[in-house]
């Protein structure tokens, strides 16, 4: 099942620190939002395998703007 | 008491109005970004509408209370739970030991969610303050951010918590958040003709300008403004930039700084003085809805106001903040 990993806070992605093929797990840091002059970090809600990654650096982000897909066991 | 088991982005303790007489030691005043959020949660749980509450930017917190106690939450929407279930903002609540209480991201509107506890809460006031100043580290709780593990403490109820359970506001007494704040403001003190074109000024008035990324509680930058804003070639002795001017000291909370073209309103850790020319005051009344805007998302205009329509805002505001609001 595909499940993203999304934007919690409005702001510029700051960077992804996961690449395509990487496992991840649930609550692991997997992408860093610039707001307020701090970095926020994004972690992972699931178990599973990066499929893609759909932010890049500078992106602005949206709260739920997805920034990374999971390929997540049912 | 409260326990907390994720400070979540940013969640700090505040009250209102904050440290005042300390610009002059380059101490700013902190304080509830939005003390209307703040203020009509403590008079729904029978507090003085100034009390500390918890100031939870951008959302997350989790925490756990140990015993019994009133809360209500004001601001924006960030979905809050109690033991996994919904529950309203804008009403008190009674709550009990083990309850769990949970926030979700900003809603549609709004950055800060206010959340008061009957008795306020209790941490040691520094300078005649419990407000938290972030960038200086002193004041609320330990001078920083919750994080996991802190254990919070509150005072006493000003009633029987039976009594202060189920209240709720009178229709039109909650604030309506938007996406593009109208602030009510004051030109000066470096205006046209010496400072700015007239042109310049009319710009300023008329634009809306997106909240940058980069603002926080000292400052919220809007996007930059042409050349032609300025009347002047450069600072003159005050530096190369048409913006600098000698140091002086700033009108804050509420005055917006030119700093280079990038105007910053400055606001709850603003800075206390600096070289860059102010061309505008927001009227006291309006700042609260500065606390609301979120970087990155919402907008901000500027209305022309004037001294009187501020100090009757002022009032009006003052009414609002009190038992006068309940249903």
């Amino acid at each position: 099942m595909e499940k993203s990993v999304n934007a919690i806070m409005p702001g510029l992605c700051a960077r992804v620190v996961v690449a395509e093929g990487d496992q991840v797990s649930k609550g692991q840091e997997v992408a860093v939002i610039n707001c307020m002059k701090t970095e926020i970090q994004v972690n992972s809600e699931y178990d599973g395998v990066v499929t893609k990654v759909i932010s890049k650096e500078w992106d602005e982000m949206q709260v739920g703007d997805p920034m990374v897909m999971l390929e997540v066991e049912e | 008491m409260l326990k907390i088991i994720n400070g979540g982005i940013e969640t700090l303790v505040e009250d209102w109005p904050g440290r005042l007489g300390y610009l002059g030691k380059g101490m700013s005043a902190s304080g509830a970004f939005d003390n209307v959020g703040l203020g009509l949660a403590n008079v729904l749980v029978g507090n003085p509408s100034g009390e500390a509450g918890l100031e939870i930017t951008g959302g997350f917190l989790e925490a756990e209370f140990d015993g019994d106690h009133v809360i209500a939450m004001g601001g924006s929407d960030m979905q809050p739970t109690i033991n996994g279930q919904p529950v309203p903002l804008w009403e008190s609540i009674k709550v009990g030991a083990g309850v769990v209480i949970k926030f979700l991201h900003i809603g549609p509107t709004g950055f800060r969610c206010y959340l008061a506890v009957a008795g306020g809460v209790d941490v040691p006031a520094y300078l005649g303050s419990k407000s938290t100043c972030i960038f200086g580290s002193y004041g609320g709780f330990q001078g920083r951010a919750l994080v996991e593990g802190d254990e919070v403490l509150f005072g006493e109820p000003s009633a029987d918590l039976a009594a202060l359970a189920g209240r709720k506001l009178k229709e039109g007494a909650v604030p309506q958040l938007t996406n593009e704040l109208v602030l009510r403001a004051i030109p000066g003190p470096n205006t046209c003709p010496d400072y700015v074109t007239e042109e310049g000024m009319d710009l300023l008035f008329e634009r809306v300008s997106k909240i940058q990324h980069t603002s926080n509680r000292s400052a919220y930058r809007l996007e930059e403004l042409p050349d032609s804003f300025f009347a002047r070639a450069d600072g003159g002795v005050g530096g190369s930039h048409p913006s600098n001017i000698i140091d002086h000291a700033y009108a804050i909370r509420g005055a917006l700084n030119i700093c280079g073209n990038t105007p910053i309103l400055l606001i709850a850790d603003g800075p206390t003085l600096g070289g860059y020319m102010c061309a505008l005051n927001v009227i006291n009344a309006d700042l609260w809805k500065v606390g609301q805007g979120a970087p990155g998302r919402d907008f901000m205009r500027f209305e022309l106001s004037n001294q009187d329509e501020a100090i009757a805002a002022r009032k009006e505001q003052k009414e609002l903040l009190s038992e006068a609001s309940l249903a």
